[in-house]
């Protein structure tokens, strides 16, 4: 125990004497880490994103332009009477009108180019069951078109999967190149330490207690990046927030990523301390056997 | 304690270093071993500190053959050695104080008691007031007296100094003989390798002397 603490505060000091290089090392990890993460958070929030919309039932159903107030009156009556739908709302083409002139300049145009519509439920979010739905609905007299809104994001939650495989790529590939990086500098160090490590050996130090320090630098390094690599994120999410805040408030969402994910946070600091102690494991395994005393 | 049985040396691509070897060291004695450089006293010094094994033959440290230990038990073996050699062999990266405390580290001896060894250490060679001193900083005579104070820390029970007065000027060396004197009247074994005959003019003491790697068993002046 007492080895492991000197141990430690030996590294410590070392790292405070190079401070500037330590930063350095620690600022190549955190940017390794940070790339594969960003796209997780932005993949993953797309995805529940996507699941929330996949789950509403809501089809859109647009009128012809010269369907007039009788036939409407007749569909109205129609659609309420239909077992398939939980709810309906009408906005009539007039509605629609307002609607836009309040929220856009459009005096360019002089004559209401909008349907009357109906926005319906559906009881059923069964895709096979919606998808009938809407065919019996575009069947109907004076219908135009139904849109059923959730077919965007069947495609989106299938480009996100690819997205999560990609990320999962791109994450072990990062992986190697920071196991490398990190192997690299416990490597410099163990040979600018190499009299140190000689004497040692002359004096009886164990395989151990020469492989102490470097395996603490590594997990060090490891730590010290993927806290550093937390800031980045958080400070990016923020930023991106405060970006998107504005565009959201336009399309009335209030969209925007979680700046705290603890779990995430937990598991980056975790897998680099464990990417540190593998790259300097092996870069001081293989230094030990070389330094030959005699 | 030490014992030698027909040992050789051979380094691959070289002729043999040290020929059929025998010699015996009993605890608490000062051994010179003497010889022209490339007689194979620093082989002969390093066979006895575990540093390498014979290639034939038997070495003998405290009842246990240094060729049948294993890997992971030469290290143990080690510690019962203080090393001292021609070139100090000090790290320059950190003070006094920090240079004596490693050997402590390594056998896990921490806090305040390591502190306090450390300190009586410096006391023997005399350098306790250069404890926060770096070893570039010191004289050629008192670097070698810090490398003594290292060696010495860990209160080893043999001494191996290999050409310790080598680069040493006459008073300086005088310095270093008394303090190895000192030791070896505690107890301490003493074994030392030196080229140079003056080093043990005022004393009588066994001697080994090589010559092309064989040794002339000494008499006991």
């Amino acid at each position: 125990m007492n080895t492991h603490i000197q141990a430690l505060k030996l590294v410590l000091a070392r790292m405070r004497q190079k401070m500037l290089s330590t930063f350095m090392i620690s600022l190549v990890i955190a940017v390794a880490l940070c790339i594969p993460a960003l796209f997780y958070i932005g993949v993953n929030h797309l995805a529940t994103f996507s699941n929330q919309l996949q789950s509403e039932t809501e089809m859109s159903i647009f009128l012809k332009l010269d369907t007039d107030q009788t036939a409407i009156n007749a569909l109205k009556e129609s659609l309420a009477n239909n077992e398939a739908i939980k709810s309906v709302k009408f906005v009539s083409k007039e509605e629609a009108w307002q609607q836009l002139k309040a929220k856009v300049e459009t005096n360019d145009l002089e004559k209401n180019p909008l349907p009357d519509a109906f926005f319906i439920q559906s009881k059923s979010a069964e895709p096979a069951a919606l998808e009938a739905l809407k065919s019996s609905l575009s069947e109907l007299p004076n219908v135009e078109q139904v849109l059923l809104n959730t077919e965007w994001v069947k495609r989106l939650s299938a480009l996100l999967a690819l997205g999560k495989q990609i990320i999962l790529l791109v994450a072990g590939l990062l992986a190697v190149a920071l196991l490398v990086i990190i192997s690299n500098t416990v490597r410099m160090q163990i040979v600018t330490q190499k009299d140190e490590i000689i004497v040692s050996k002359l004096m009886g130090a164990t395989n151990g207690f020469i492989r102490t320090p470097f395996l603490y630098a590594g997990m060090l390094y490891g730590l010290f990046g993927g806290i550093l690599a937390i800031l980045m994120l958080i400070s990016m999410m923020w930023l991106f927030n405060l970006s998107i805040a504005q565009i959201s408030s336009l399309y009335h969402s209030d969209f925007s990523l979680p700046i705290y994910d603890n779990a995430l946070f937990i598991k980056i600091i975790l897998f680099a301390i464990a990417i540190g102690w593998l790259g300097s494991y092996l870069a001081v395994t293989r230094a030990i056997s070389s330094i030959k005393i005699n | 304690m030490i014992k030698f049985d027909h040992v050789t040396k051979r380094y691959p691509a070289s002729d043999d270093v040290l020929k059929n070897v025998s010699m015996n060291i009993d605890a608490g004695e000062f051994v010179f071993v003497t010889g022209h450089s490339g007689a194979g006293k620093s082989t002969l010094l390093k066979l006895i500190a575990a540093i390498e094994r014979p290639t034939s033959g038997t070495v003998l440290i405290a009842n246990q053959n240094i060729s049948k230990l294993s890997e992971s038990a030469i290290p143990f073996m080690r510690r019962r050695f203080g090393l001292i050699f021609q070139d100090h062999k000090l790290l320059y990266d950190r003070n006094c104080f920090e240079n004596v405390i490693l050997p402590l580290h390594i056998n896990g001896i921490t806090g305040l008691d390591a502190a306090k060894r450390v300190r009586a250490a410096l006391d023997k060679v005399g350098l306790l007031n250069k404890e926060k001193a770096m070893p570039i900083t010191l004289s050629g005579g008192e670097q070698q007296r810090l490398a003594i104070a290292r060696a010495v820390v860990s209160r080893p029970s043999v001494l191996i100094a290999d050409e310790p007065t080598g680069n040493l000027d006459a008073s300086y060396a005088t310095d270093i003989m008394s303090i190895f004197q000192a030791f070896n009247q505690v107890g301490v074994t003493v074994i030392m390798a030196t080229h140079d005959a003056l080093n043990r003019y005022a004393m009588e003491k066994r001697v080994l002397h090589l010559d092309h790697g064989v040794l002339n068993q000494s008499e006991q002046k």
